[in-house]
């Protein structure tokens, strides 16, 4: 009996080393990230140079195929493979726009970093505070195991980025199906900014 | 005699009354209202926003549950809601748990947006994506008053 508390300890232990040093490596990784967008919005001379040089950093951190999979929701699994590579492509052009549009070359904003929790196995979420032009936002960077951590959703104040799609996009599908939604991605990302 | 008869059916009626109300508050309280098998599945938020046992659990708009109970937990004083769900209502596990307001200023309830994974949620897992309650109040302070904390100037490091 006293054996096998012994072992049941040694598993926890173990299990809860494991867990922090999970938590440890995402939040590592994702402070490397955001100090390579930071210095390349901090460097890049003009709005469309930053979109262009931002991308494929993004690219590298954020998982753009788990965010649209989760981003479009059940009806995901209807779409072609043609159509889920096509929403893919879109909706990674939408977001790498989006994001370089909120920053303005040559200003810095003051992050700093919360304790990380590891709500499931291979899922680690990073709560920030955000100082940037004078207000101060809550943002959670929820993080996947996914050739290496990578980003999968951004929460800003509550507001789930996967969640805010999602609501747009299955009502999308649900009118259209595979379609609709890819049409309406297309809408989007011609739209001039 | 009838009177005596009359004042014994009343008061069965009252008793039976009494019986009634007994019966649907233990019911209600414990959600076998919903009707057939049932299971458990928790969520956490950084903000429950008032959340409370008996707050109804949608999908799509449709009540599929209730929260069963809404415990902090102790080490970072999050909320973990515990919800009871129809075991015929199979979510995948990246489901997106909000909690929302009927209304400006209603009642809080937890709306569920099932998402696009292969694997199922259980009994006893937890929706690990969520969405706390929006604090209305401090982001129109945040519109209306700004912040009160310096700006930063361009090109200080991020510490």
């Amino acid at each position: 009996m006293t054996r096998r508390l012994l072992l049941f300890c040694v598993l926890l232990t173990a299990w809860g080393k494991n867990l922090s040093a999970s938590t440890a490596t995402a939040e590592k990784r994702l402070q490397v990230a955001i100090k390579n967008v930071l210095d390349i919005a901090q460097s890049a001379p003009s709005d469309s140079a930053l979109a262009e040089s931002i991308g494929p950093v993004l690219e590298k951190y954020l998982s753009f195929s788990a965010m649209t999979r989760r981003a479009v929701g059940p009806g995901w699994r209807q779409f072609s493979k043609g159509d889920q590579n096509e929403a893919i492509r879109l909706f990674t052009t939408l977001i790498i726009r989006t994001y370089s549009k909120k920053l303005t070359p040559g200003e810095y904003p003051v992050i700093k970093f919360k304790t990380a929790t590891a709500p499931a196995p291979g899922r680690v979420d990073v709560p920030t505070t955000l100082l940037y032009r004078g207000s101060t936002y809550n943002v959670t960077y929820r993080m996947e195991q996914d050739e290496g951590w990578r980003v999968t959703d951004v929460v800003i104040e509550g507001v789930s980025l996967i969640a805010n799609y999602r609501t747009q996009f299955d009502a999308q599908f649900k009118k259209g199906g595979a379609g609709a939604v890819i049409s309406s991605l297309t809408q989007s990302v011609a739209r001039p900014q | 005699m009838k009177h005596k008869t009359m004042e014994l059916f009343v008061g069965l009626f009252v008793l039976l009354g009494i019986a009634a109300i007994a019966y649907l508050t233990m019911k209600l309280g414990s959600g076998s209202l919903l009707g057939g098998e049932t299971y458990l599945v928790e969520a956490r938020f950084t903000n429950a926003g008032g959340l409370n046992k008996g707050s109804s659990v949608l999908v799509a708009g449709v009540f599929v549950g209730r929260v069963e109970e809404v415990q902090i937990d102790p080490s970072d004083y999050c909320a973990i809601a515990v919800m009871r769900l129809r075991s015929s209502l199979r979510l995948p596990t990246d489901t997106m748990a909000s909690i929302k307001t009927t209304g400006l200023i209603g009642d809080k309830y937890v709306s569920l947006s099932p998402g696009a994974d292969e694997t199922y949620l259980e009994s006893g897992t937890r929706i690990t994506m969520t969405e706390s309650a929006v604090d209305l109040e401090s982001l129109i302070g945040k519109m209306a008053f700004g912040s009160v904390e310096e700006k930063v100037p361009a090109g200080e490091p991020v510490p």
